[in-house]
Parts: structure tokens; sequence; C-alpha cells
């Protein structure tokens, strides 16, 4: 709340000083003129109407806007309230449900105008402010900040528990992420525009989350913080043959995250016996203290070379950094596989750091040497290069021995990924453009941690692919467009077994006005997938269909609705690690989603209507799901300047095969918007 | 012969230099004359940002705003016939968006125009931009429930994903399309969102996701957070490509290490993970840092 409070705090010195010059500039504001001061000679006609009766502009108020104030109560959640909390998590109380409000300086002399939005603020789970501030060609500032609360407890998702009727997720979370957004331009609109900007990302949070070790794990609470500052500031250079922007950046990062079990006995989540004894924790406190920086640098350009010729480019470079300074201390019935022991206590320090260089260089140009034919080529590389090391001294103490391990690792990851395409568009006649193209992709990817332990010490990919590239899109009539895009792929290599391989992806779509009131669009995409590599027979198959209308008869009443049916097919062989047999894995996801609305403008009352509608989806295969929100919502205005408005909204959610996680609940809100 | 040629050659340049001089001045009406029939797009048009071309003499178009689109405009004054005037609206889409970049160009939104599915699908500027309007949106819808009703009209099927469950805010309005998506387009696939320069958009928002990690898991660097996660909603908890983790992790986790360079990335687990024991059939309660790690090699901690 308290961004929206500081915003509003700000404002209020601004909305006097208007509310004075506004009735200043009111009281001296000379009779409007008649429409004979404009000039004759532009006058094309006398006997066209509009000309003769073109009104004199109204005095802009200082401020308009409106704000809704309501009140919402939640019936008592029928189910599962944590899966209702995880999706939905709106809640009862008063509510500032949005407001939207345009300010503006009669004198323009401190700002033109300033816009404010905010939504969803009185313990809402989405609160947003947004603040836009103009001078013209003086500045132009934005604000953006918003509170997203992140709740998630599905069961479903992570608990190894569950056949003992336990419900529970051990990779569950209850927190908030706030993020903030500020830039200022200024200048702008003049050839040369300096620019700086701050964005600031934050999550704070409790959660639940598994302390493992070699033979159970434990289920313990944790604490969550951490915090991204970007600072960023540049140039923008404008000519009319060519334009460049310079920006230096940075971040700063933290990460405090602290995982600990402060009494009783913990069992885990492995009761047999491991050689003979149950493991347990009796006290944990785990801290991991993470920094990190970057730097990064931007430069931008396009040029018109010539009338025929346009050049794009870029160059983009950043290099994070972090550094890592973890404290573990254990205490229970603890065993470590290897060496073989059992231990009471544990104390282990690790210091890491880890540098990620990152470059990337595009450039790109479209011809129009001949009158109907357009000629693109982009050319694109990112090359990323991350080195880390960790140092780490665990020390185990049982009641007979202390036993201390030091190890120190390295670790290196590259991916160096290329791209190269050409497109040639080709106008056939004013209503059709055709396209073709090419595209070739290459990398090379590795990944090691050294000194090598387990089944890998390092991975290694390479990236081969040849994509076919066509589209079209035709115009027949003003009405009704057409549009078509395919891409067929073949290729060499690949990264991993699900990666893009040998492909097949095509999208159309068709919009069409059939009579006035009547639009009508279609869509459909699907993308085939196959890598027959020996040992991956990975076959992948999606689809989906759209079809939407708006459809508005009368003025009284009009109707929008959409339909998509999409249905995933994926098979997949994998190796069983206990039996090294291959088995098959197949998903099925079968959805249809569906939209409507109706919006009834109800007679002898301007202003009042009634709207009805919602979404419903409902999926079958491998997760079966519904979910529905059918809503109803009613608008009366009181007076010219208050609204009354009342809502109703409904959800239902079900899950066949987990179905302790479904859950219904209604919410009805009503509140008062004020309009000026 | 050759002189012949010449001096006839110089005599036709110039001739037509002198018809080129000889030719009336562009028969331009100025702006105050088009807002005299079209009085309402006139009117919001003084608050619309395209009225600094009206105003700004720098720019050559003082006055003649109407007209630096849509062409000169004496003979539609004239006859008041809509044949008589260029209406971007009606024109090819690479026309139309011609006549905006000839001031657009050069400006840095259009540095990834050429990766733009936009521009390949011929989407013309003016499908999302209005160019005459006022209003709190100007020249483009900023509202995220409005960006989305926009960007919604066309890609039906992405925002029939935000019906599932599990999805990003963008129904309750929190979010937007624009906010992961850059409609001007991008080096990234998808037009997807930069961040510090040249990192994905994602981590904008998930800073904690963001590294660098001496202990990386491969996919997040890369393919991308979409390598496991629908990004746009998923019937799955966690927006995840698959109903339960252990198959989403199956499907790379399927191989035998080999030393054939050409191979995918992913390794089988050790033995000892018995899937049908319920906590190997839940692998993210074990390797917890799964984005990657600062501690564990096996991203357990």
């Amino acid at each position: 709340m308290r961004p929206l409070f500081m915003v509003a705090m700000m404002l209020m010195p601004l909305t006097r000083v208007c509310a004075q010059e506004t009735a200043a500039a009111d009281a001296t504001q000379e009779p409007a003129k008649p429409d004979a001061a404009k000039p004759e000679a532009a006058k094309p006609d006398a006997t066209q109407p509009a000309a003769a009766a073109s009104p004199v502009p109204a005095t802009e108020s200082w401020l308009t806007g409106w704000i809704d104030l309501g009140y919402r109560w939640r019936t008592d959640v029928g189910g599962n309230f944590d899966a209702y909390r995880t999706f939905v998590n709106l809640g009862s109380g008063p509510k500032l449900l949005g407001a939207e409000f345009t300010l503006i300086d009669p004198k323009r002399r401190w700002f033109d105008k300033i816009r404010v939005r905010a939504y969803s603020w009185g313990g809402e789970p989405y609160q947003t402010v947004h603040v836009d501030a103009e001078k013209s060609k003086l500045y132009r500032f934005s604000a953006d900040y918003r509170d997203i609360a992140y709740f998630d407890f599905l069961p479903s998702y992570a608990d190894p528990l569950l056949s003992r009727g336990i419900l529970l997720n051990e990779q569950s979370f209850d927190t908030h992420r706030k993020m903030g957004s500020y830039e200022l331009d200024l200048f702008p609109a003049k050839r040369i525009i300096p620019y700086l900007a701050y964005e600031r990302d934050s999550g704070t949070g409790t959660g639940a989350t598994a302390f493992v070790t070699s033979a159970n794990q434990f289920p313990v609470p944790n604490t969550m913080y951490d915090l991204t500052n970007l600072y960023r500031g540049g140039v923008r250079i404008e000519l009319r043959r060519f334009h460049a922007t310079l920006e230096e950046g940075g971040t700063t990062f933290k990460d405090d995250q602290s995982v600990f079990q402060n009494s009783g006995t913990n069992y885990g989540n492995v009761l047999t016996p491991a050689l003979g004894q149950i493991t347990s924790l009796t006290g944990l406190l785990a801290a991991y203290g993470i920094g990190g920086s970057s730097i990064y640098s931007k430069a931008l350009f396009t040029a018109n070379a010539a009338s025929w010729l346009d050049l794009y480019g870029q160059f983009l470079y950043s290099q994070p950094d972090s550094s890592v300074n973890y404290q573990q201390k254990v205490a229970g019935n603890l065993l470590l596989q290897s060496p073989l022991l059992f231990y009471t206590s544990q104390s282990y320090l690790l210091s890491a750091s880890a540098k990620l260089p990152h470059t990337t260089g595009t450039l790109g140009a479209e011809q129009r040497a001949l009158n109907r034919i357009r000629i693109t080529e982009s050319w694109l590389t990112d090359r990323l290069h991350n080195s880390g090391s960790a140092s780490s001294n665990s020390i185990f103490t049982s009641s007979s021995t202390s036993q201390q391990i030091a190890s120190v690792l390295s670790s290196s990851l590259v991916n160096n990924y290329n791209q190269a395409e050409i497109d040639v568009f080709y106008d056939a006649t004013s209503k059709l453009m055709l396209r073709g193209g090419y595209r070739y992709v290459w990398g090379e990817e590795s990944d090691a941690v050294l000194p090598a332990a387990g089944l890998v010490s390092s991975d290694q990919a390479r990236l081969r692919r040849n994509v076919g590239l066509g589209g079209l899109r035709y115009r027949p009539i003003q009405k009704l467009s057409l549009t078509a895009e395919a891409e067929v792929a073949s290729s060499g290599a690949a990264d991993f077994r699900t990666s893009l391989y040998n492909y097949q992806r095509v999208r159309a779509q068709a919009r069409y006005q059939a009579i006035k009131s009547l639009n009508i669009t279609a869509d459909f995409t699907a993308l085939l997938n196959n890598n027959p590599v020996a040992g991956v027979n990975s076959n992948y198959r999606g689809q989906q269909e759209s079809l939407s209308l708006f459809w508005s008869p009368a003025k009284v009443w009009n109707f929008q609705g959409s339909y998509t049916r999409s249905t995933i097919y994926s098979s997949l062989s994998y190796l069983d690690p206990g039996t090294l047999q291959m088995l098959p894995s197949i998903y099925r996801d079968n959805a249809n989603a569906a939209t409507a609305l109706f919006n009834i403008n109800l007679p002898r009352a301007a202003g009042s209507k009634i709207t009805a509608g919602g979404s419903l989806f409902t999926s079958s295969g491998s997760r079966p799901t519904t979910y529905f929100q059918p809503i109803v919502t009613l608008w009366l205005p009181v007076t010219k300047h208050i609204s009354w408005f009342g809502e109703w909204r409904y959800y239902g959610y079900g899950e066949t095969l987990y179905p302790y996680e479904s859950f219904h609940a209604s919410l009805v809100t009503t509140g008062l918007r004020l309009t000026r | 012969m050759r002189s012949t040629n010449a001096a006839l050659l110089c005599a036709i340049l110039a001739l037509a230099a002198l018809q080129a001089t000889g030719q009336p001045a562009p028969p331009y009406v100025g702006s105050e004359a088009c807002g005299l029939c079209h009085e309402d797009i006139a009117k919001a048009f003084t608050k619309s940002p395209h009225h600094l071309v009206d105003i700004d003499k720098k720019r050559g178009w003082d006055g003649k705003a109407c007209e630096s689109c849509h062409g000169p405009g004496q003979k539609h004054a004239d006859s008041t016939s809509p044949q008589d005037i260029r209406n971007p609206l009606k024109l090819a889409a690479a026309a139309a968006d011609k006549l905006c970049l000839t001031c657009h160009l050069n400006q840095p939104t259009h540095v990834g125009r050429l990766q733009s599915s936009h521009a390949k699908d011929a989407v013309a500027c003016t499908t999302c931009h209005k160019v005459h309007a006022d209003g709190p949106d100007g020249l483009v819808v900023r509202k995220p429930a409005a960006v989305n009703e926009q960007c919604s009209g066309c890609h039906l099927n992405v925002w029939a994903q935000f019906q599932r469950p599990n999805h990003h805010r963008l129904p309750e309005g929190a979010m937007s399309c624009v906010d992961c998506h850059n409609p001007h387009g991008s080096f990234r696939p998808a037009m997807a969102q930069t961040f510090a320069a040249n990192e994905p958009g994602c981590f904008q928002c998930h800073g904690d996701k963001r590294g660098p990690f001496p202990f990386e898991h491969e996919p997040v660097r890369f393919e991308g957070c979409g390598s496991c996660h629908e990004v746009h909603g998923s019937s799955n908890p966690r927006m995840l490509a698959r109903q339960s983790v252990q198959y989403l992790c199956l499907q790379c986790h399927a191989n035998l290490p080999t030393v054939n360079k050409t191979r995918t990335i992913g390794v089988v687990p050790p033995s000892f993970h018995d899937l049908r024991s319920p906590v190997y059939q839940n692998c993210t309660v074990c390797h917890q840092k799964i984005h990657g790690s600062h501690v564990d090699r096996n991203l357990l901690k």
C-alpha cells in the first residue's frame, strides 16, 4: 500500500496548484472566437455542414478520471483452501478496485500531463500502480510498481508423503514479489535523448523445503529474501538517416535464504531404517549468503544507408557474477553414505563464486532494390561462458569420532549459438504478399564440473539445424485477411532429447468482417517434432484451433466469445534408473477452452448495463482438469458522477487424478465508481 | 556516333531537369483545411503525440502533418472523394509501414525488426497503433488489460492457454503480453524481452533464478525457461510441461553417458533412484535448486 500512498502524497500538492491555476485560467479566458476567425481560403466548400459547425473546444478539466471503491465478500471455500490460494487468492474486505485519472497543468509549468492508474489495492494479490508524467520537449517520466503475492501449495507437485495420507508440498511458498521500474527521458522528440532508469525486484516470504542428506530428506521451513537493483543510463541519438543508442548499466543482487529447524525431532520422508538405524533431524540452521553484481553495455543502431537499403545492428555485453558464503549446522542422527558414517552433528562451510561473460551481436539488412521484392538478411551470435568454483569444508562429529571432508570444485558452462537467415518478400499484387526464406542455426554447448563424480564429468552437445521458411498474406477485400506461415526444419544435432529436431510448424489465421456488426477470427497452429536418433525416438504433436467472434447487432447488446481446442501428444522413451530398461513416457493433453461475454445495456437507464459470461476450461489426458469462472456484473448510475456496481464471480476447480486439490468459491463485490 | 549519343543524352537530361524545375509545387492544403471536414480527427490529433509534426518546423511538415502521411491533399479537398487521397489503412502492409518508418525507423524500438514475426507476416504498424488518437492510451493501448485484449485479438490460442489454472497473471490484469514480449522484435525467440542487455526477460521478475550459478542446470542457459515450463499457462503445477515432475526430468535424464560428441545432454540418474518409491517420483524434493545451485553440484541445496 505504501507506494500508492506515496504517489498520492506526491500528487496532492500538484493537484492543489492545478486547481488554483485552472480557476485562474478559467477566469481570464477570453470568450471563444467564432468560426470566422478561420482563414477563408482553407474552407473547401461553404456548403459543407461540418465546416460551418466547428464547435469551440471546451475548457479541459484539470482532473479527469474515475475511482472504484468497494467491498468483497468471499464465501467459505469448499475443498482445498490451499489450492484456492494457489490459483485465486482473492479475499474479503474493503478494496480500492481501480483508479485512473489524468492531471493537467494548464500553465504547463512543471508538467503538461500526469496519468495515473492503479488497480487492486487493499490486501489484493495483484496490486499495481503506474504513473506517467510528461512535459513536452523537456522530459517524460514513467513509474511502475507491482506487488504480486505468490502462494503455492499443491501437494501433487512435491509430496513424497502422500502414501502416508499426509498432504504436504515440500517445495511450497508464500511470498510477495515487489517490482518497481522508474525511467526518465530527457528532451524527448529531440535528436539527442539522454535517459536514466532504475528497476528494483525483490521477493520475500516463507516456505517449505527439504533438507537433504544421504539417506533421508527432512521437510523444514525456510525464509526467503532476494533483491535485484538495476541501474542504467544512456543516450539515444536519433538523426534523420541514422540512429544509435548507447547504454551502460549494472545490477546488484543478494539472496539471503535460510533453512532451519529449531526444536523437535523430524523423521523425514524415509522411515525405513538405514543400516539398522532410523535417521532423524533435531536441529538445523542453514544460511545462504549470496551476493552478486553485473555490468553491461548496449549499443544499437539503425540506418537508412540508401533509399533502398536499411541496416540494423546491436552489440550487447553483460558480465554478471556472484559470490556465495554458505553455512550449515546440523544435529540429529544422520548418515553419510560415502564414506559410511553415522554422525550426530555437522558443521559445513562453503564459499563459491561464478562469473558469466555474455556477448551478443546482431546485424541485419533490408534491401528494396526491386519494386516488388524485399530481401532481408540477418545474422546473430550469442556467446555465453560461465565459470565457477567452490571450496567447502565439512566436519562430521559422532559420539566416538570426528571426520573432516574438504573439497574444491570448478565448473564451466559454454553456449555458443549462431543463426543466419535470409527472407525474400514478394508483393505479387497489392493484395497478396508471398515470402520464402532459409535459416541456418548452429552452435556448441558444454558443461563440466571437475573433479568428476558419478556417471558423467562433462556434457557436450552440438546444434545444427536447417530451416525452410514460407508465408503469405492475402487480403482480397478490406474485410477479409488471411495470413499463413510455415517452417520446415531438418537437424543434424540438438541439445536435448526434447529439443526441436526435424520439425514442421504451421500457422494460419483468417479475419473476416462478415457484416458490419460481426467480426470473426479463426486461427490454427500445429507443431510436429520428431527426433529419430537411436535412444531418443521422441515424437511430439501439438495442434490448436481457435475461433472467436464479436457480434454487436444492436446498441442494446453485444456478444464476444472464443473457443479453442488444443491437443498435445508426446511420446518419448526413457531408461529406468533402477533397471536400465527402456520404458515409454507418453503425455496427452486434450483441452477445450471457451470464453463468452454478453453485454446488455439496460433500456431507460443510460449508463446501466449487465455483463454476464466467464471462462471455461476442461482437459482430458494425462492430467484431466476442469476450471471455470462464471461472472455477472451489474452497473447502475446513481448520479452523473457516481455509479453503483455489483459483481458475482465463481471459481470452480476440479482434478480427476488429484481430487484432494479441487475447490470452489463464490465472491460477491459491490461498490461505487466516482467519476470526474 | 558516340558524340551524337552523348549529346542526345545530355539534351534529354537537360529537358528532364527543366521539366522537374518547371513542375508546380506539391498541392498541399495544410492541416487546418483537413480539420474543417475531419473535425473529430483533427481535434483528437491536437492532443496526439503526432501533433508535434504539425508544430515542429525542424521536421519539415509544419502545418501539414496530415499530408505527411496522407500525401498532398489539394485534389481531395477539391473533390472530397476518398479516391483522391492516400489512405494508409488501405495500403499493403509494407507500403503502410514504409510511411511510418520514414520517421520512425531510426529509433531503438526497431532494432529487432528483422527478427519480428509481425514484420514477416506483414502486420502493419496501424494494426496496433492509432495514428490520430488521443486519450489515456495515446497512440497505443497501455493498460495491461487493454494490451492483453489487443494481442489476444489475433493470438487466440495463446490467450486460451491463460484460461488454464496455472498461468502468469495476465487475465488478472497484473501483467501484460508486452511485459514478456517485444512486439517490435527481439533477437530472442518468440520476440521475448531482454533484461540487463542480453539476458532473458524472465529474470526481470524472477531475479532469484538469474545466477550466475557455480553449478548450472543446462536447459536454463541453453534453451530457456520454455524447455520445462508452458510459459503462458498449463494444467500442471508450476506451469510444467508434464503432469508430474518425474516425467519432465526423465525426458532428458534418460541416456547412458557416452563419449559421442553429437549426443544430447542429460544422463540417466544413478541406480539408487528407485522410481517405484514416492520419494524418487518427486525429483525436486531433493534437487530443489533445479534452476541452478550456488552450493551443490547435484542441485540438492
